[in-house]
């Protein structure tokens, strides 16, 4: 329903074990995070395809890779900077260069987990996975999208990476409707583009809301941030000629950093990149710390304004 | 000796030459290390692996990992050998887009099980291919050739407690010890102490071997798993660049780049070896 707000774990994980009662090839993989990633009702539901290797991200990447190889599709998810850093060197060669079916799931991505400090936080996802050959990274927008990408994610054939966050999130879409690579346009205008990924966009989509007296703006919500859905950001962007990047991220490596690479030979067109400083995010609440980096609704409002006088 | 262990003699001294084949293409290699676990490699290619109807991509294949993948002269020498690699491909060693390069690539090369050669990888790998056989019922077996130095990665000893507390039993892991690494020995460089003990300590099933003595190697592959339960280890104490003489347990051989002389040489020594075993099949 329109507005309420779910859990994204638990949407997540019960999206995975309704969709293996279907499909015996999916097993889950725990780091001592399956439960704490919503997936002790599969645990339940299917004990003979969840398996549990304790605290420790490299080898289950690994054993991921070997269980892809029988024909299994793996599903692995943890706190994300454990599944994206951690294990980069295993991602990159054991999932990445062998294009194995793994499905690798970062929870409580960005810094949701804001009190627990900067260790558990996850600014260069993006980055790190995209640049991995043949790598998808989706982060889902709402919890229509978790269903959605879930399902897409299981039904797509290579190695996927998708972040999900941690507190409550509303629902903003009517339908769990999702495609790989796939933009979608929440909101129609001429002055400005806003183009925003992730558990951020509903966020972004209140700002333009409030706006929506004052300003014309296309929202342009991106579920899937590799491959980039060049085409809806370029038509946008050469219609309004200002384009505003929303992210839970640092903004080199990116959404910022990709959407200014693809807009920077078309002429005429200003971008502005709204992300996480560049620096390590303190212990703290999570509203607050939005707040502070001026990612909560009200912060999102100033920056639109102050592109759009630009 | 018994039959067995002659052929497979003559099959690893053959592959020892194949070894060379590719030098001869290209002079420049991973020889000592693929030399030192030569025997092993070969074993389990003549030996143990079963492959079904579908061969080296039957689903249902038994499988062979080279977690240490620099020793890839090795798996290209004993592929050829096995007759699963026409032994032309040999010759397109060190072309660029080759089949066999410097590491293996499962993309390129049949048998390739996996993409190694960063180190530490193979384990974790094979322990979830271990975990697939058995989930899918269909009683393979996952064999892996790691080094003594590319011990000291840790995530070796992630795959060693996933594989002893899922008791992958139909797994088995051949270190091959040969005792040196680019640096120098592996005492000097990073000791482990004694890694029977530590796999002992996992809850592997240990057996230590000579490597190098295809009797026990062949018998090794006879008695596994050592405990039903249980994964096996074989440290398997080697030589270094075995079988060239001018190479055998130097440091040097670890990326060898022989002179035309050196490696016409280690040909004659190696095809001294092959006519030798040859006389002695044909004895019996």
């Amino acid at each position: 329903m329109i507005g309420e707000l779910q859990d994204p774990r638990a949407t997540f994980g019960k999206a995975v074990a309704a969709i293996a009662e279907a499909d015996d090839r999916i097993v889950v993989l725990s780091a001592d995070s399956g439960g704490s990633s919503g997936l002790g009702g599969f645990a339940r539901s299917h004990p003979e395809r969840y398996f549990e290797f304790g605290i420790q991200e490299h080898g289950v990447t690994g054993v991921a890779s070997g269980l892809a190889t029988c024909g299994y599709v793996p599903v692995f998810c943890a706190i994300a900077p454990f599944v994206t850093c951690r294990n980069f060197e295993a991602f990159r060669n054991d999932v990445g260069y062998m294009h194995q079916n793994v499905k690798i799931v970062g929870r409580n991505g960005g810094f949701t987990y804001s009190d627990l400090g900067a260790t558990h936080h996850s600014l260069e996802d993006f980055a790190l996975i995209g640049m991995i050959p043949g790598v998808v990274v989706l982060a889902p927008q709402d919890p229509a999208e978790i269903r959605g990408a879930v399902r897409a994610m299981l039904e797509h054939d290579g190695p996927v990476y998708m972040r999900i966050g941690n507190g409550p999130i509303p629902q903003i879409f009517p339908s769990d409707s999702f495609t790989i690579g796939k933009a979608k346009q929440l909101r129609s205008g001429h002055d400005l583009t806003v183009v925003s990924t992730g558990y951020v966009t509903p966020r972004a989509l209140a700002a333009v809301d409030q706006l929506a007296d004052e300003l014309s703006i296309d929202l342009v919500g991106l579920g899937t941030v590799v491959p980039l859905d060049e085409e809806a950001i370029l038509t946008s962007a050469v219609r309004t000629g200002r384009v505003l990047t929303v992210e839970e991220h640092y903004a080199h490596g990116g959404l910022g950093s990709a959407v200014t690479e693809l807009l920077a030979s078309v002429p005429g067109v200003v971008v502005d990149r709204l992300a996480v400083p560049f620096d390590y995010v303190p212990s703290g609440r999570y509203e607050e710390l939005t707040a502070l980096f001026g990612l909560d609704v009200d912060g999102i409002t100033a920056r639109i304004r102050r592109l759009a006088a630009m | 000796m018994t039959d067995e262990v002659l052929e497979l003699r003559l099959s690893a001294a053959r592959a020892r030459r194949l070894l060379l084949r590719m030098l001869e293409a290209r002079p420049a290699g991973h020889a000592g290390g693929a030399l030192s676990a030569m025997d092993i490699v070969v074993a389990i290619y003549r030996k143990a692996l079963r492959l079904g109807p579908g061969g080296l991509t039957d689903p249902d294949r038994d499988r062979f990992l080279l977690s240490a993948g620099h020793k890839a002269l090795a798996q290209y020498a004993a592929l050829a050998e096995a007759g699963l690699m026409a032994k032309a491909v040999l010759d397109t060693y060190g072309q660029t887009g080759t089949a066999l390069g410097g590491h293996p690539d499962m993309h390129k090369l049949p048998g390739v099980e996996a993409n190694t050669g960063a180190l530490g990888h193979g384990l974790p790998i094979a322990c979830g291919m271990a975990l697939g056989a058995r989930l899918s019922g269909n009683g393979s077996w996952v064999y892996v050739v790691t080094g003594d130095g590319e011990l000291a990665e840790g995530s070796n000893w992630e795959g060693a407690a996933i594989a002893a507390h899922h008791h992958l039993d139909h797994l088995v892991v051949f270190v091959d010890a040969n005792g040196l690494q680019i640096s120098g020995p592996t005492k000097d460089v990073m000791d482990l102490g004694s890694i029977g003990a530590k796999f002992t300590a996992f809850g592997w099933a240990v057996r230590e071997i000579d490597g190098n003595d295809m009797r026990s190697v062949a018998q090794v592959l006879d008695e596994v798993p050592f405990t039903v339960g249980r994964p096996s280890v074989v440290v398997a104490h080697t030589v270094k660049g075995k079988g060239i003489s001018a190479i055998e347990g130097t440091v040097a051989s670890h990326y060898w780049k022989p002179s035309p002389a050196e490696l016409r040489a280690a040909i004659d020594e190696c095809e001294q070896e092959i006519g030798l075993l040859e006389s002695l099949v044909a004895a019996r």
